[in-house]
């Protein structure tokens, strides 16, 4: 890779020889591209938690150098950015990736004058959606991955695909690269992917007499694994969490949902048209009435999953008094944190439930194991609505250097994954996989993720129709076929334009 | 400024005398005065006579949320049309009705027994007064959050104790349970605002003249009596007052539901700002919001007015007199 910082141009040399050199450069460029950057990185049909320690480490990249190509490193310009990154509640080592990237951004492209913000992720939408009324946006924008739709069937995003800052699509996950999709257009680069997975207690397992290092095969076993933990052991058995208006409900219910065969829209399908609902098929209604068995039936789950969201389930399992739940890969940091808090005897309890923390796939169902896309992607305003003006090169640079296969592998350190794909073979995808506890399970489960349908209802679709759904058949409001019906007519309703 | 030179003489002309100048000539008679309020004029209008505009302005659309702002869809009333007849609306409004009463009535008669309670001198009262004045100053949000765990259907006090004690054979089902979440939400919002009624109720009380008590007891009048006959009709305003506070606030309501249950569990604790706040942010339907906060906009007004008139109602006494 060409690094233009510093280079020494001779003066007075023949304008057509450099016109000449300038092409051959080009097109020796343009060449490398479509022969070796534009391949694919790695080979999907075999990810296995083999698969990906067998990759990792096995290439070197130059940052700089490959950014270089996109976007002069001497360019002058200037660069507004948003972005949720490290809070208070983050471990330590994501703040010092965090504060190493901006170091690394600002040596390596100097004269770009940055300004950064980090943004609450809950407040990240509603003051994009304020800003942009007002023109007065950010030139770059990362976000969740369900949060870019909305603004891009808007008209606020650019046009934006990984080539633009010379990555090829094929170094990113399919799933990824629909959720930057609208209307068949692309508008953003995935950052960074992640699933989850099943975490258990293998001692609570044991003490019920089932396998302690095997985690429920299907989800009809998770509701029989429930019961028997319930019935035997008095204790919650699977972490259910069905609270209205919370994102941690749809991410927890709908790999449940699709496993059985049903889904919000036909976002499981291999090429979903989101025209539509799913919720009231038979696999739905099938996926419900596990959910009602365990709640209301076996009362195998906490009483208060109905107000429940994900942090509550975190104090029962470090106290041994819930058994498995559906859970990020970090869980396992948080559960080492949440011991080293705790004293005396609780002290005991928390250090016993660490040792047997165990992850496993996410369960299967009737017709697939699915498990929801997560992850977030970078975006980039158009002109009209981004306060000051844009400016392309500098968010080229930006987008290619974050996008990088070192970087977007470092910034997800603990929480995620690198969404460039060519960061599994980095030397920091190994380390990572050498120092995070069941990484290579939880990574394992990305080729099973489906992302949230790509259309602007979606937020309503999953973070209110979808609990509203849970809620209605588990407080028996009404029957699960009534529930499934019912939320199948609000998103009918609601993709016909009404309230 | 009205003028009554060349008026014909007469009765016509003395009524003439007596009529009140118009608003424009006031203004510009008081304009200096006018001058100097000028700028509070001016940020009142812009940071609460827009944003009512806006609101209602943006109840006549639809926000599709494929669209931005600027392309909304005129709707007409349909809006409110939707929001009157969706059956959630009714559950929600009757909700609010419960909730609002029902925290009204409750708060205000546990602040009147903890008022004339604390009206009598004895050892301690001013401690007491301190420690009952103490869910009033307490932040709202941590209280809910503190009564949350407190209510927590798996492993909160109260549900541990009830057991401990053998009362129920496992813990009590408060905030799961659709038949039980309002009331127990409502006990918190008593528990959270009676000291407020306690307060002004106090205050009314240091106004009931102490012959007048002494006076019925020479007469025999019994406690009762004193109460009702004595004590009471000079609480009169301040309970109309405070009543018509509480109800105000307990109908923008927001937090209490907001934080311990979000509305749920399947809508049960919904009430009209929570279920606005929802539409809003949740579901980004903008314009069925605003009308649904235009309604509410209605009802608090025609509230306020009365609470105006109650506050007024001595001022035109004395005006009349």
């Amino acid at each position: 890779m060409t690094n233009l910082q510093g280079r020494d141009m001779r003066s007075g040399a023949p304008i057509r020889r450099q016109v000449v050199a300038y092409a051959i450069a080009a097109l020796t460029t343009t060449s490398l591209m479509s022969t070796t950057a534009y391949a694919q990185s790695v080979d999907l049909s075999q990810w296995s938690p083999d698969y990906i320690k067998s990759i990792a480490g096995t290439e070197t990249f130059d940052t700089a150098g490959h950014c270089a190509d996109v976007v002069p490193l001497d360019y002058t310009g200037r660069l507004t950015y948003w972005w949720t990154g490290p809070t208070e509640a983050s471990p330590q080592i994501e703040h010092q990736i965090n504060d190493e990237f901006w170091a690394a951004w600002a040596k390596t492209y100097p004269n770009i004058e940055t300004d950064a913000q980090n943004i609450d992720y809950n407040q990240l939408l509603d003051r994009l959606r304020t800003t942009l009324l007002g023109n007065a946006g950010p030139m770059v924008v990362r976000l969740q991955i369900l949060g870019g739709v909305e603004f891009a069937s808007k008209g606020y995003f650019q046009e934006l695909a990984p080539e633009d800052i010379g990555y090829p699509t094929a170094d990113f996950w399919p799933g990824a690269m629909k959720s930057v999709t609208w209307d068949g257009v692309t508008y953003g680069v995935p950052t960074n992917n992640e699933t989850m997975a099943m975490i258990w207690n293998a001692d609570i397992f044991e003490r019920a007499g089932l396998d302690p290092e095997s985690p429920p095969a299907t989800w009809d076993d998770v509701v029989t694994y429930s019961k028997t933990i319930h019935d035997k052991l008095g204790i919650s058995g699977y972490g259910l969490v069905a609270r209205q208006n919370a994102g941690n409900t749809p991410f927890r219910f709908m790999p449940q949902l699709w496993a059985y065969g049903g889904g919000a829209l036909d976002e499981a399908e291999a090429s979903p048209s989101y025209q539509d609902s799913y919720l009231d098929n038979d696999g739905a209604k099938a996926a419900l009435q596990a959910a009602y068995d365990m709640y209301v039936r076996d009362k195998s789950v906490p009483t208060s999953a109905l107000t429940n969201t994900q942090n509550e389930n975190q104090s029962p399992f470090i106290a041994g008094q819930l058994a498995m739940m559906i859970a990020h890969p970090s869980e396992y940091a948080k559960m080492v944190d949440l011991a080293g808090q705790a004293t005396g005897a609780d002290k005991e309890v928390a250090d016993t439930v660490v040792a047997n923390m165990r992850y496993g796939l996410i369960p299967e169902g009737p017709a697939r194991r699915a498990v929801v896309f997560g992850g977030s992607n970078m975006h980039f305003i158009n002109e009209e609505y981004v306060e000051g003006g844009f400016d392309e090169m500098a968010a080229k640079a930006f987008a290619c250097f974050w996008n990088s296969p070192e970087w977007s592998t470092k910034l997800a350190w603990t929480g995620s994954n690198p969404g460039n794909l060519a960061g599994f073979k980095t030397e920091w995808m190994k380390e990572r996989l050498d120092t995070i506890k069941f990484l290579d399970v939880t990574t394992s489960m990305l080729p099973s993720g489906i992302p949230f349908p790509v259309i602007p209802e979606a937020t309503e679709i999953m973070n209110i129709i979808v609990p509203d759904m849970l809620q209605n058949a588990l407080t028996e409001r009404m029957t699960v076929d009534e529930a499934a019906a019912d939320a199948a007519a609000k998103v009918d309703a609601l993709l016909g334009g009404g309230l | 400024m009205s003028t009554i030179t060349g008026q014909a003489a007469g009765p016509s002309a003395a009524r003439a005398v007596q009529k009140k100048p118009n608003i424009v000539s006031r203004i510009i008679k008081h304009r200096a005065d006018y001058l100097y309020v000028l700028p509070a004029l001016i940020v009142m209008l812009v940071v609460i006579a827009f944003p009512i505009y806006y609101t209602i302005e943006l109840s006549f659309f639809r926000t599709p949320p494929n669209l931005q702002m600027k392309d909304k869809i005129w709707t007409g009333l349909s809006n409110y049309s939707l929001v009157l007849n969706s059956s959630v609306f009714h559950e929600v409004t009757i909700q609010t009705i419960i909730w609002t009463l029902a925290s009204t009535v409750f708060s205000f008669l546990l602040g009147l027994g903890a008022a004339l309670s604390l009206h009598r001198e004895f050892v301690g009262r001013g401690v007491l007064r301190a420690l009952l004045l103490i869910p009033y100053v307490i932040s709202a949000v941590a209280a809910s959050y503190v009564w949350k765990w407190l209510y927590h259907s798996d492993f909160g006090v109260i549900g541990a104790i009830s057991v401990a004690l053998g009362f129920t054979d496992e813990p009590i089902n408060f905030l799961d349970n659709r038949q039980t979440v309002l009331a127990s939400l409502i006990v918190v919002n008593i528990w959270k605002e009676f000291s407020f009624a306690m307060v002004m109720l106090m205050a009314g009380l240091q106004t009931v003249p102490d012959q007048l008590h002494r006076a019925a007891m020479v007469d025999g009048a019994n406690t009762w009596d004193r109460f009702w006959h004595v004590t009471f009709p000079h609480l009169k305003g301040v309970s109309m007052v405070t009543i018509l506070l509480l109800m105000v606030a307990n109908f923008n309501s927001f937090i209490i539901p907001f934080v311990m249950t979000g509305g749920g569990p399947a809508d049960a604790s919904h009430i009209w700002i929570t279920h606005i706040y929802q539409l809003a942010f949740g579901r980004q339907q903008w314009g069925a919001a605003s009308a649904y906060a235009v309604i509410l906009f209605v009802v608090m007004m025609t509230l306020g007015y009365f609470y105006v008139k109650a506050l007024t109602r001595g001022d035109e006494t004395r005006q009349g007199a």
